[in-house]
């Protein structure tokens, strides 16, 4: 039944604009694009620029205004359908009323697994969250919270991955702790995966490709490949092609993101 | 709750008043001036003094209590039917969001016309026995359940829906997942406040012929002026409302129900043109005059007493002496519009006033707050009497019956609304050392008041209506107790028609200068 676990995602003149006639806000200008399976693809791109939206297209939870996206060889809304694809949101939307493990439980019933206990507690181990089973979200900190989320993303045992801004709300050393422990618990799945951030060097360190997004409506303005060998360890990070590709993606937003100050030069 | 001033500014100087008397006198020194008081006034026939109270409450024992467990069992009744009704409606609405709006206009409407018509009409109805009472007690409260479960079943955030939807399931998911869960706490608020108003309801559906019941006692207290006996009834019902209201209260914090979650983002409105509104008025009105003959005919009602909407008309339009008739009907809605307005602007205008107050000073909040959530369970039918009876029959008693039916719901609203002014923007005008008062906490406060003002729009309908018909015999209250007890049915579905009517138009009103103000000072809110 299943085309593949590692589906490519292809997007064809994909276009997404928002609001009545007249008043109408494009959100992201027509893209061609191909992210491969299996790949980490890291969308990068200043604060309101239509990465949420792209990530959000590609899900299926809007429909494009114009063009078409295929993951494998369906449609977004088929895989999800199929409960093929997991979001860890921005804002972890982790339902109140549930304790962590019913929360992450939640990610395989609604993905139609079946019951698996051992599972939910294994996957609430790997982020870091055991003995914290029975609490409420309410009790837990921003982190745990992000954490449990993407717990849940991981417990329907999706194809797809999409991560937007699953770090935002998190303290620097925490984001980094997450940042070197999670990859692995996805890497295992080798879903394909879509990564929003406003962090260069999560971008980097996290993907196998960054794709810089000019301001409102977003366009790519640079797709850079990262060569970086896996796991990305402490001495992959203090590798020159490591702070040289950073730099590489934080040119390429500085020249997009503020042209005037390019020019001045 | 609100806001706490710095430590600073604390003033120890209540706290040391306090100590000077000893523990628990206060109590007593209220008894003892209010007998005071009791004896002082004995000839007005205003106040029953507590040993007065507490004498008929031993006599008469075992009739009171009769009483009591006939009323209360019909007020239960009608608490299930009416909150299930209340569920079950709140649930379509969600289902079926196109027919959302007619059904609220709906729900309302019924919800505006008064106990004191449906009451006889139901006597009529039902014939002797239970029914009314029951049927009355679900009407009062099906509409204070309806709207916070239809706003906890949509109070979600968007985040949730959006996750049920990244699996591809469907509606019935999202309703077992996200909505019912997070409406649960509505739901529970809702029944808090339809417990008393059950009791409300069952009391007056006894006025209207009943063989037993509180509402029979009350009705033969205040014919004989028996002061004594009137003042116990009116404690009696406040007793057992406020114990109605805790219990509940109480079974919420059992359940360790998640706090609402407050709503910051909620779904857009959609643009409206004057012409769809229109549109939805006249699609309300006609389903609104469908229902009322279709359900006629298909009960077989005779035309006696069950009048449809096309005898109304010719009642008050084609018939010979429509003129007289319509004149009558009029002059008592205009009697009673002078006393309902001033009476709703006093109440909503105190309490949001008072709240306000409070929010400069918490420490006395934190004594007012409990102690209006307990009167506000206190039954109209129960205090209007005896604040007539205070005020006098004239315009002030009538005010005064309406703006305290409103007062209390709305401070506590508003001291809700002020609650959620964001913590960080009270620290801001704290570090300026301004006062937030105007600029932050009066916005956060506005949609909780013109929620209740909404919510208000029935309450000063009932409380009008009710002291006009026990106690001032005057305006449409009295006007239709009249028509009642003399069969005059076409006067009576006049009435009715013409009092729905103005209800859903002061509705309406309301809500355009809701939105009108509430996009300028909280457009974030504006969501329903």
């Amino acid at each position: 039944m299943r085309m593949s676990a590692r589906p490519d995602i292809r997007l064809e003149g994909v276009a997404k604009s928002f609001g009545a006639a007249g008043r109408r806000i494009e959100a992201v200008a027509p893209v061609d694009l191909v992210l491969a399976g299996g790949q980490m693809t890291a969308l990068v791109g200043p604060s309101g620029c239509g990465k949420s939206t792209l990530l959000r297209l590609i899900a299926g939870l809007d429909a494009p205004t114009e063009g078409r996206i295929s993951i494998g060889a369906e449609t977004p809304d088929a895989l999800r359908r199929r409960a093929g694809l997991a979001v860890a949101f921005q804002d972890a939307a982790l339902l109140p009323w549930r304790t962590v493990e019913g929360n992450v439980a939640l990610g395989r019933a609604l993905a139609r697994k079946p019951r698996d206990p051992r599972a939910i507690r294994d996957l609430i181990a790997l982020v870091g969250l055991s003995g914290f089973g029975r609490r409420r979200p309410a009790e837990l900190s921003g982190g745990m919270r992000q954490r449990a989320a993407i717990a849940r993303a991981l417990a329907g045992e999706p194809d797809l991955l999409l991560l937007d801004e699953p770090f935002a709300a998190v303290d620097a050393l925490t984001r980094d702790r997450l940042n070197a422990e999670l990859p692995p618990l996805w890497e295992a799945r080798g879903a394909t995966s879509v990564l929003v951030t406003h962090s260069v060097a999560e971008a980097v360190r996290l993907s196998d490709r960054v794709l810089v997004l000019t301001p409102r409506p977003a366009r790519v303005a640079a797709d850079i490949a990262v060569p970086l060998p896996h796991p990305r360890n402490a001495d992959v990070l203090a590798s020159e092609d490591f702070r040289a590709l950073c730099s590489d993606v934080t040119e390429a937003l500085r020249v997009h993101q503020f042209p005037q100050s390019v020019a001045a030069q | 709750m609100t806001t706490r001033r710095p430590a600073l500014s604390r003033d120890p100087a209540p706290r040391a008043a306090a100590r000077s008397l000893p523990r628990g006198s206060g109590p007593l020194l209220v008894l003892l001036l209010w007998e005071a008081l009791a004896r002082a006034t004995a000839s007005g026939f205003i106040i029953a003094a507590p040993s007065q109270i507490v004498h008929h409450l031993a006599t008469h024992a075992e009739l009171l209590l009769r009483a009591l467990g006939t009323t209360g069992w019909a007020a239960l009744r009608g608490f299930v039917w009416g909150n299930l009704a209340g569920v079950l409606l709140a649930l379509a609405a969600v289902l079926v969001p196109r027919g959302e709006r007619l059904l609220s206009t709906l729900a309302l409407l019924v919800f505006c016309l008064p106990l004191v018509a449906t009451g006889p009409i139901l006597r009529v109805l039902y014939g002797p026995g239970a029914g009314p009472q029951v049927t009355l007690a679900a009407l009062a409260v099906y509409y204070t359940t309806f709207l916070p479960v239809l706003v906890g079943l949509r109070a979600a955030p968007q985040g949730w829906f959006d996750l049920v939807r990244s699996y591809g399931r469907g509606r019935m998911t999202e309703l077992r997942e996200v909505r019912l869960p997070a409406a649960l706490p509505y739901l529970v608020a809702g029944l808090q406040i339809a417990a008393p108003a059950a009791f409300l309801g069952a009391m007056v559906g006894e006025f209207t012929g009943a063989e037993r019941g509180l509402g029979v006692l009350t009705v033969r207290a205040l014919r004989a002026l028996d002061l004594p006996a009137t003042w116990s009834i009116a404690g009696l019902a406040a007793a057992v409302s406020m114990l109605a209201f805790a219990a509940v209260g109480w079974l919420g914090r059992r359940l360790d129900l998640a706090p609402p979650e407050v709503l910051l983002a909620p779904p857009v409105v959609r643009g409206r043109r004057a012409w769809s509104g229109l549109a939805e008025a006249a699609l309300a009105l006609g389903v609104t005059l469908l229902v009322w003959k279709g359900s006629m005919a298909v009960f077989g009602l005779p035309r006696f007493f069950a009048r449809r909407p096309e005898d109304v008309w010719s009642y008050l339009v084609t018939a010979p002496g429509a003129g007289a008739q319509r004149q009558r009907l009029f002059a008592a809605l205009g009697e009673t519009l002078v006393l309902a307005v001033p009476g709703y602007l006093a109440g909503l205008l105190l309490g949001a006033g008072l709240a306000l107050a409070l929010a400069l000073r918490p420490r006395l909040a934190g004594a007012v707050i409990p102690l209006s959530i307990a009167l506000r369970s206190i039954p109209i039918v129960a205090t209007a009497p005896l604040i007539v009876w205070a005020l006098g029959r004239g315009a002030t008693g009538s005010i005064a019956v309406v703006a305290t039916m409103i007062f209390f719901p709305t401070l506590i609203a508003c001291q809700h609304g002020l609650a959620r002014t964001p913590r960080a923007v009270l620290d801001l005008f704290a570090v300026y050392d301004a006062s937030p008062l105007l600029r932050a906490q009066l916005p956060a406060m506005l949609p909780a008041f013109f929620a209740s003002a909404r919510m208000a729009i029935p309450a000063a309908i009932l409380a009008v209506t009710t002291a006009e018909w026990l106690a001032t015999g005057r305006g449409i209250g009295a006007l239709l107790a009249t028509v009642a007890s003399t069969s005059d049915y076409g006067m009576l579905w006049s009435a009715i028609a013409l009092i729905g009517l103005a209800s859903v138009l002061a509705h309406a009103l309301l809500a355009s200068v809701e939105r009108r103000i509430l996009s300028r000072t909280s457009a974030e809110q504006l969501a329903r």
